[in-house]
């Protein structure tokens, strides 16, 4: 196993489009790093260089101590799950899984062995003889997973490989990979847009937006301390709201900053909390154990959390007040966080 | 839900044409079985002469050119074949500098016509020494099929999704195991479209073999219809069973490979 350095990276596709400016991170040996941010950030192309799909236009990749720039995908000893699984679709799940082995003239009991082994990790043991075709989509996913953890490589790279399951499913695959990965201990670079997936699955979690690393650390480093106004945006549902406080608002906010909310820090008007603020209801989202409601103060909307399911109407006037502790601070011009 | 009365239409419709498509065929084949000894007339029907292809296939020297025709179909087809699902998986998959402008090479091979070029080619093979030979039928079609079949199998390959080529990479197959075990058992019903296609146009190329090759033992089916024309015109029952024989091979490779054929029809179709 191998942790993987990309040292300053660049993609430029024609001559113009920058896909990736100068990323820089170090990826620990057994790892599991996902890269999140939304579609176009750059993410799936740094992975895709990883994997030797897409050359390098600036800086180097290293797996390991080994730069790979110059290195075919196949002579760098990484596996990738592919976001529709990409199976060979004429052969049985058995020969999609031993594909890779054979190809490493793996000798053929020991092929035999470790598909079994695959096979019975993944709980693939009764479709080895079927063709993926004859599959359902999570064994479909499954296979694909298997023939990546047959192969035994030195970096697994998984390029969204559950967004084509349902949401039940996916739950429940996502559990699967991060249990799996323990066990293997491979170092992991998982690319997904859904913040959720970063959020519960990566050891450390890389935000990227328009090509730029805009910051990196565990999840719980994303969520309390976001490094600016984007990752605080783009890490928690419901988002973090922002707030400018403006004298119209009629808030006793930090002046001269942007302020950003998360819901469970906008509650129900209480003594203790900073206010209290006045908002109009314009949407409630109740989902049982917790009710979300938008409000409108101004024109800025604020998510409120109120625990328990609440009856509120749209267009209600509602009173609540902020958890001055989980406020979080940014530069109006920047973005970046201010203390 | 189509309402009965546009069904009907519908099957009006598809029935007129199959009639304009039926037609001449019936045509042929019952003029190649008429009494050679009465007035011939297109399409009538006197009863069922069947002594009229072995007269025609004497007279056409049907045995021999038919061999020729073989041979020759044979050839051009595996090796266009073999060409073209090479440089369609180049050009369709793999991304080279000067691409687009060789592509549109092949492409002139497919659209300037085998009339254009004939006289030019028949000077040049003759320098060479290759005229009156196998090789002056089979080379001039090899490269006019492979402009086909560049331009077909690139449109296959160009549907293969990216990331099934992309993980046999990193599982670590090469460009040349990835085409032939990969992908090529995926484009059978394209690959059987273009064997089809390839073998009826070579098989009824006429010009060609008509200016490359003198030699009784070279020439192709086609040209032995001609010997039903001029000297027989009057026998328009031997030159219709002369047309049968000529045609018969093509439609007995359709009736084999159909299935796979109106699949490969079908999906080069939408993806092409």
């Amino acid at each position: 196993m191998a942790g993987v350095t990309f040292s300053d990276v660049g993609k430029t596709f024609g001559s113009t489009v920058q896909a990736v400016k100068d990323l820089s991170l170090e990826i620990a040996d057994g790892e599991f790093m996902v890269l999140v941010g939304p579609s176009g950030s750059g993410k799936t192309t740094a992975l895709r260089m990883l994997a030797g799909l897409e050359s390098i236009t600036t800086g180097s990749i290293a797996i390991g101590e080994r730069v790979v720039n110059k290195i075919a995908p196949r002579e760098r000893d990484i596996a990738m799950v592919f976001q529709d699984y990409a199976l060979y679709p004429q052969w049985s799940v058995f020969d999609n899984l031993a594909f890779g082995l054979r190809r490493r003239k793996v000798p053929r009991d020991a092929i035999a062995r470790r598909v079994a082994e695959a096979a019975r990790v993944l709980d693939l043991e009764p479709y080895l003889q079927r063709r993926p075709g004859q599959l359902s989509g999570g064994q479909a996913q499954r296979v694909a997973l298997g023939r990546a953890l047959v192969r035994d490589p030195q970096v697994f790279l998984m390029d969204e490989p559950l967004s084509n399951l349902d949401a039940k499913l996916r739950t429940q695959t996502r559990g699967e990979i991060r249990r799996l990965q323990q066990e293997v201990r491979t170092t992991t670079v998982y690319v997904t847009h859904d913040q959720v997936e970063a959020m519960t699955m990566g050891d450390r979690i890389a935000v990227m937006n328009h090509g730029v690393l805009e910051q990196v650390g565990t999840p719980e480093q994303l969520y309390e301390q976001p490094a600016n106004r984007f990752v605080a945006g783009f890490i928690g549902s419901p988002a973090m709201s922002f707030v400018e406080a403006r004298a119209e608002l009629d808030a006793p906010l930090r002046r001269g900053v942007v302020v950003g909310v998360r819901p469970e820090h906008a509650r129900p008007w209480r003594e203790g909390l900073l206010g209290p603020l006045r908002g109009t209801v314009a949407f409630v989202e109740a989902l049982g154990r917790e009710t979300f409601i938008g409000v409108d103060v101004g024109d800025t909307r604020l998510v409120v959390f109120e625990e328990g399911r609440a009856t509120r109407d749209v267009g209600e006037e509602i009173e609540f007040g902020l958890v001055e502790s989980g406020l979080r601070y940014f530069d109006p011009e920047t973005g970046a966080a201010v203390q | 839900m189509n309402s009965r009365g546009e069904q009907t239409l519908t099957y009006v419709v598809l029935g007129v044409f199959s009639l304009i498509a039926l037609l001449p065929i019936a045509g042929i084949v019952f003029t190649a079985l008429q009494d050679p000894s009465g007035g011939a007339s297109f399409g009538s029907f006197d009863g069922l002469h069947f002594g009229n292809f072995k007269t025609a296939w004497d007279q056409g020297h049907f045995g021999s050119y038919l061999k020729s025709s073989v041979f020759v179909a044979v050839v051009v087809v595996a090796f266009a074949g073999v060409f073209s699902i090479m440089s369609g998986y180049a050009f369709g998959l793999m991304r080279f500098r000067g691409q687009n402008a060789l592509f549109y090479v092949f492409l002139l091979g497919l659209m300037v016509p085998m009339e254009a070029i004939i006289v030019p080619l028949y000077y040049d093979f003759r320098d060479v020494g290759i005229t009156n030979t196998y090789w002056g039928l089979i080379l001039p079609q090899i490269a006019t099929s492979v402009a086909f079949g560049t331009f077909w199998m690139r449109a296959f390959f160009r549907g293969v999704p990216q990331s099934l080529v992309e993980a046999a990479r990193i599982d670590g197959a090469s460009s040349w195991f990835t085409l032939w075990r990969v992908l090529l058992p995926l484009a059978r019903p394209a690959v059987l479209t273009m064997t089809v296609l390839l073998f009826m146009w070579t098989w009824n190329e006429f010009l060609l073999a008509l200016v490359m090759v003198s030699d009784e033992g070279l020439r192709t089916a086609p040209l032995g219809l001609s010997f039903f024309q001029g000297r027989n015109t009057s026998d328009l029952s031997l030159l219709a069973a002369g047309a049968v024989i000529v045609a018969l091979p093509v439609v007995i490779l359709y009736v084999f490979l159909q299935r796979h054929f109106i699949r490969g029809m079908l999906s080069g179709a939408v993806k092409g």
